[in-house]
């Protein structure tokens, strides 16, 4: 298998310039479009094995080229290069298709570790719809329902605050992944403040007593010494 | 808006129609003083005549005349507040283009030191400091953000434990190598009874007590006082922060909950400009209120105040 073909689109040229080399580099071989309607001919023409897509582009926007991939029937992969932090946004991300968000600026490392860990995914169960379309992600006994804002466990309802709820959602959501605390704080919280990373670990302990997952002998949540967690469970959508 | 100029309608319209009710009795009583009251103003056709006439010309006139004046009280209210919100707007942008400007200008400098670096061989720290700077600039702006989308954030309303809250700080105060220099304390009530729950959302609230007291420990100086109290009085759980450091000066004091705004002592100090704004915009969103006292020489103290739960 050669190096995974990678779509960027981003109209930013200044951006591109210089992001398209340093994914070369990282073992990706890159194609840049600057608009929405030449990226969605160039993948109904051309299969790539993941999208890089900006979400402000001058014709159609980002989320406007993922619907209408996934309305013509395209799985490819999506990274939206956006954030979903609030309800409205996730409510949104639901129905656009997306596989992964990461918001500007960000760190090219990370961009590269957010590709693989999607194509990772994506490997495991091709033309499979992304986890960010379901509005239910099933682990085991485990459901959660993302529209109704409810965990339940062996079909019992769990009692978990509104924001433990959010981040156990987006562990979930990317399930086999190291994630950092200060991306969890950025995502669930939308918040860049260093000292807050604690709020995290009040959090994860809070799902762990509801889950009784021992954090010695994690079934669902994993510690990263130093660094944050990772979900270790396999994680399915429920699509109704 | 709407609902306060109804309000003074029906005010003065009610008072002058009692005072023309009460004008059009004592009349009737002075024109022709009754043997017996009541048979007489159920009888004299005339009585009622005055009255009436009276109750409708006052009150017309008392309801155009409360139409007038509120009309004219919420123009003058309204410029104002356009007047207010102008300049709050012109300060915030003056401000924010301060700021950015500030951080553009270090890495303007180091990108065109960068071929100098280059020959001499540490392009590392170059890069390290550049990114260093960007992250600056990020997180200014990030924090702006979070500051705007306070007000439409989910917030969650739990009851908060104030006091293991409060301990949580401590401990992660502790951790900063000032720390270790001030003398930080925290009082809290054991008798009669502990301080009762807030309500809300506790990791707001973590922040802004945080805010508070780095600000704390960024203006006093080694063997300076710390003192976190907290307490109720029965209608509210307040909480103080007070410091034995170097005072706000009483310019500025009005300003500093103001967002990007700094003080005359925070000049050359690390920070953003943005952390008591945060403190403000989080008690708001509580229902809270913060207050701040200083004195040269002295101290500053800031007193918050939480509706109490119950």
């Amino acid at each position: 298998m050669g190096s995974p073909r990678i779509l960027l689109v981003d109209d930013e040229e200044a951006l591109t310039r210089y992001l398209a080399p340093i994914l070369e580099r990282a073992g990706f071989s890159v194609v840049v479009a600057h608009d929405g309607n030449t990226a969605f001919r160039y993948v109904q023409e051309q299969p790539v094995d993941l999208i890089v897509l900006d979400l402000l582009l001058p014709d159609l926007d980002g989320r406007e080229v993922c619907r209408r991939l996934r309305a013509a029937g395209i799985w490819t992969p999506v990274i939206m290069l956006t954030r979903v932090t609030r309800t409205l946004d996730r409510v949104i991300s639901l129905e656009e298709g997306a596989d992964d968000y990461l918001s500007k600026p960000f760190d090219p490392h990370e961009l590269i570790a957010r590709i693989r860990a999607v194509l990772r995914r994506a490997q495991k169960f091709p033309q499979r719809p992304p986890l960010h379309t379901a509005s239910k992600l099933r682990t085991g006994d485990l459901v959660l329902d993302r529209r109704a804002r409810r965990v339940c466990k062996g079909g019992k309802v769990l009692e978990l605050t509104p924001r433990a709820l959010a981040l156990l959602e987006y562990l979930m959501l990317h399930p086999d992944e190291m994630l950092a605390r200060e991306r969890l704080l950025d995502a669930v919280w939308g918040w860049r403040h260093p000292v807050a990373t604690r709020a995290v670990d009040v959090r994860i302990a809070e799902i762990r007593k509801a889950l009784e997952d021992d954090p010695e002998r994690p079934v669902y949540i994993e510690t990263v010494t130093g660094l944050g967690y990772r979900f270790l469970a396999p994680v399915e959508p429920l699509v109704e | 808006m709407k609902r306060r100029k109804s309000f003074g309608w029906i005010f003065l319209a009610s008072v002058f129609f009692l005072t023309a009710l009460g004008i059009g009795v004592v009349l009737q009583h002075v024109l022709a003083p009754p043997p017996i009251y009541q048979l007489r103003i159920r009888a004299d056709l005339g009585t009622w005549v005055l009255l009436i006439s009276n109750v409708v010309l006052l009150g017309g006139l008392g309801i155009l005349a409360g139409l007038w004046w509120t009309r004219r009280l919420l123009w003058e209210s309204l410029a104002r507040a356009q007047q207010e919100y102008a300049r709050a707007k012109h300060r915030f942008i003056y401000r924010l283009d301060h700021e950015v400007r500030k951080h553009l200008a270090v890495l303007r400098a180091q990108i065109a030191s960068l071929s100098d670096v280059a020959e001499e061989g540490s392009l590392e720290t170059a890069q390290a400091d550049m990114l260093a700077q960007v992250e600056r600039l990020d997180r200014l702006l990030s924090q702006l953000r979070e500051l705007a989308e306070l007000k439409e954030r989910e917030m969650e309303r739990l009851p908060v434990d104030v006091v293991s809250l409060l301990q949580q700080l401590m401990e992660t105060i502790r951790a900063y190598p000032e720390y270790a220099r001030r003398q930080v304390r925290l009082m809290l009530p054991h008798a009669p009874w502990p301080l009762p729950p807030l309500w809300g959302d506790r990791d707001l609230l973590f922040q802004a007590f945080f805010n508070l007291l780095d600000n704390a420990i960024k203006f006093t100086r080694a063997g300076d006082w710390i003192e976190i109290r907290a307490f109720e009085d029965g209608r509210s759980v307040v909480i103080e922060v007070a410091d034995t450091g170097c005072a706000i000066d009483p310019q500025d004091l009005p300003h500093i909950f103001e967002e990007l705004y700094r003080g005359s002592n925070a000049r050359g100090r690390e920070g953003s400009g943005l952390g008591l704004a945060l403190v403000k915009a989080v008690l708001e969103h509580h229902d809270g209120m913060v207050s701040v006292r200083s004195r040269a020489g002295q101290g500053t103290f800031f007193t918050i105040r939480f509706p109490s739960a119950s």
